[in-house]
């Protein structure tokens, strides 16, 4: 590279000269003394854009990591807001007596099935609508304008709505499903064996619509010339989904289940609203107890181990997938 | 010369700044507006209907901020914590005296109650509402607003065409609930809460005091899994299955409500202040089917009744000029004459004799003889008003519901409740 601040190869740079002038904006010589002409250009650049990322990278470190590390500190702490006289450091009691609780196991467990069952299921209906809807049709329009009503709708709102839909005492749909025998006496959301099912079924019902939205975006951005020659080449329409729809697609599907992954795994509303984690233990699941023990208890100790808890979940499904898009981007490199 | 002329202008500004300082003050002692963290319950919509009237009477404003439950825990905590004093006035419910005086974000009122009693006039006031709706280990954290009697509400036509009086012991109930029950015709003989939570363990609560249980023993520690506690539980699932209608077991308040207005349940045991909605033609399917009775207790145990309802407390973070000027309102919304208001209004709470006996208010609302008569025999602490209720009441909603849900037995779930309370008490 030469100081002209042009390389041999690669974009053409700005010239160093640019930033190290000192002029009318040099506030009081900061400027020079940063960015003394001798230094070379690329530790120039870099810390020019250090500068302009700054802004960004305190606030990160204001709203995210910040309130994290006080989050993981209060979790090492017997903390509790109403109680305040008897707090104390307890180190990871907190989290040994989450771990030895079996309600807060079977919150584990209920998180990991709603996620799992929710995102698998909505990433399949979703994708067989986007492919439905996939041709610029009037009806289509149409279809995904009523289709996309369910994600307008609060998700207390929507709990609110399958309540009194699904009460088997005068709901019009819990009713019948008992009369008819296609659910035990007490409803789906009263029976252990079927509440958590049919909060999966609602969330599925409110989010599969977000998740067509994005897969459909994704399969709008596949240029025609792709699948026009492969249909010329006699290529089956499965032979066209599985060599050219699925990988040309593959980050915009990662990051549609990241999305949903993360968002699911922070369920609360519909279940609040619905069973209140009940009935026993059996749509119990981690933020539903965050929440109790933090807004209720104001036991902050505990909702703070179980707010990390969370995080460490929700960070190890996540890096699973930026691992598989980095595979795929390493892949797809010429 | 010249620097006399500067000590005279000095002289003259501060005097200005002084006297509009002083005005300012003055000013704004004479318009306080106090903040009031209000439950959503119908007292709170009545209240705000009233603030023009109180800023008319007593001089001072108020601005009344209705909330739902834990939405007026959060804000009203927070605002403790943090020492902000955005609130002057808190409605508190009664299950969280402990905390609050434990806590020691609220002023002691004893004194000001002594100062003022002629005004006051405590002895109209239900000595068991005086108590259980502000008072904790002698000290007035609250004075007493609304208060509520736990009342059964029953259908009067199918006891009537069934040839039944209104049950007069919880074992009555029980065999009358059965009797009603005709699951062909969707119609249930009995209903409560069943959702995991506050909701279940409320509505237990209230029929294992009546059954002679106890959530603590005699020296305030947990006693959850005692014989006579089970033997309530047991009593409370058979119900559930042989008289609730199958979808009780999510039922929170609203649910159940629902299912009495509605027409499916016969019989109902419930807050008073619900009472006047059963005779509303806009929500209710059964005007004039219904009446109004003393909660049955069970054979042999006492002859008492739940007790519950809200109090009024003042922050002990705002002014002393605040605080008089809270009393005054407090003082204003708990007097005879606004009660009754309050009453019209359809705040459906009471804490007065007067009120109870009001002719006017008597022909509104005809069961409220039913509200005196449990108020003079009330139990305020069915629900153990101790600084950790709000965790027992959590853990006895978890238990509870898991019997109900089949997941559990009586004795099981309670011991495990035992188990869990006595680490928060160890806690």
């Amino acid at each position: 590279m030469t100081e002209s601040g042009f390389s041999s190869s690669g974009p053409p740079k700005r010239p160093a000269t640019a930033l190290a002038v000192a002029g009318p904006f040099d506030w009081f010589g900061l400027r020079a003394r940063l960015l003394p002409p001798g230094e070379p250009l690329e530790a120039r650049r870099r810390l020019f854009f250090f500068c302009l990322t700054a802004p960004v990278i305190l606030y990160v470190l204001a709203c995210a990591v910040w309130p994290a590390v006080v989050g993981l500190s209060y979790s090492l702490f017997r903390y509790n807001l109403l109680r305040p006289q008897r707090t104390a450091f307890v180190g990871l009691e907190n989290y040994v007596a989450l771990w030895t609780d079996p309600s807060t196991r079977t919150a584990i467990f209920n998180t990991l099935a709603f996620v799992a069952g929710a995102v698998i299921l909505e990433f399949v209906a979703g994708f067989a609508l986007a492919l439905l809807l996939w041709r610029d049709r009037l009806i289509n329009r149409v279809s995904l304008a009523l289709l996309l009503v369910p994600v307008t709708v609060t998700p207390l709102a929507t709990g609110l709505i399958f309540r009194a839909l699904l009460t088997p005492d005068y709901g019009p749909i819990g009713y019948w499903a008992r009369v008819l025998g296609i659910s035990s006496e007490r409803g789906f959301l009263g029976s252990p064996q079927t509440a958590l099912a049919t909060i999966v079924a609602m969330d599925v019902w409110q989010w599969t619509p977000l998740m067509m939205l994005i897969l459909l975006a994704g399969l709008k951005s596949i240029p025609s010339s792709f699948l026009e020659a492969a249909e010329v080449d006699g290529a089956t329409a499965w032979q066209r989904f599985t060599t050219i729809i699925v990988p040309v697609m593959t980050p915009t599907i990662l990051l549609a289940l990241l999305l949903r992954v993360i968002d699911a795994s922070m369920v609360f509303d519909t279940i609040y609203v619905t069973t209140n984690g009940g009935p026993g233990d059996a749509t119990n699941v981690l933020m539903i107890r965050a929440v109790k023990e933090g807004l209720e208890f104001f036991n902050i100790g505990t909702a703070s181990a179980i707010s990390a808890l969370m995080l460490a979940l929700v960070a190890v499904m996540a890096s699973v997938f930026f691992v598989l898009i980095n595979r795929y981007d390493r892949k797809a490199a010429p | 010369m010249k620097m006399l002329r500067y000590r005279r202008t000095a002289w003259i500004a501060l005097s200005t700044v002084a006297l509009l300082g002083f005005q300012a003050a003055g000013a704004a002692a004479a318009d306080i507006t106090l903040n009031i963290a209000s439950m959503n319950d119908p007292f709170g919509a009545a209240m705000a209907k009233l603030a023009d009237r109180a800023k008319k009477d007593t001089g001072v404003g108020i601005k009344v901020d209705i909330m739902n439950y834990g939405e007026l825990m959060t804000k009203t905590t927070a605002d403790f914590i943090g020492h902000t004093a955005g609130y002057d006035i808190i409605t508190m419910d009664n299950v969280l005296s402990g905390q609050y005086a434990t806590g020691g974000h609220v002023i002691a009122l004893d004194a000001l109650i002594k100062r003022d009693k002629d005004e006051i006039k405590p002895d109209d006031i239900y000595p068991v509402v005086m108590n259980s709706l502000g008072n904790y280990k002698g000290v007035q954290i609250a004075m007493p607003f609304s208060g509520y009697a736990n009342v059964l509400v029953y259908r009067k036509d199918l006891f009537d065409a069934a040839g039944l009086a209104a049950p007069a012991t919880m074992e009555e109930l029980q065999a009358d609930a059965e009797k009603l029950t005709d699951r062909k015709k969707g119609q249930y003989g009995w209903v409560a809460n069943g959702q995991k939570g506050p909701a279940v363990a409320q509505d237990w609560m209230q029929y294992n005091a009546e059954l002679g249980g106890s959530i603590l023993d005699k020296d305030g520690k947990p006693a959850i899994n005692s014989p006579s506690n089970i033997k309530s539980l047991t009593v409370y699932k058979a119900l559930f299955d042989k008289a609730a209608p199958p979808g009780a077991v999510d039922y929170d308040w609203g649910g159940r409500e629902e299912s009495f207005r509605q027409g499916i349940s016969a019989t109902m045991q419930t807050w008073s202040v619900g009472a006047s909605s059963y005779g509303d033609p806009d929500k209710s399917k059964i005007v004039g089917k219904f009446a109004v009775v003393k909660a049955p207790p069970g054979q042999g145990a006492p002859q008492q009744y739940g007790i519950g309802g809200w109090g009024l407390s003042i922050n002990g973070d705002i002014t002393k000029d605040r605080q008089e000027a809270a009393w005054k309102v407090i003082k204003w919304l708990t007097s005879a004459e606004i009660q009754k208001e309050l009453a019209k209004l359809g705040g459906g709470g009471y804490i007065r004799k007067s009120s109870i006996k009001d002719a006017e208010l008597n022909a509104m609302f005809p069961f409220l003889p039913v509200i005196g008569e449990s108020f003079e025999k009330g139990n305020g602490d069915f629900r153990p008003r101790v600084p950790e209720y709000p965790e027992i009441q959590d853990i006895l909603g978890s238990a509870v519901n898991a019997v109900l849900a089949g997941n559990s037995d009586p004795k099981a779930a309670l011991d495990d409740a035992q188990s869990r309370a006595l680490a928060v008490f160890k806690e």
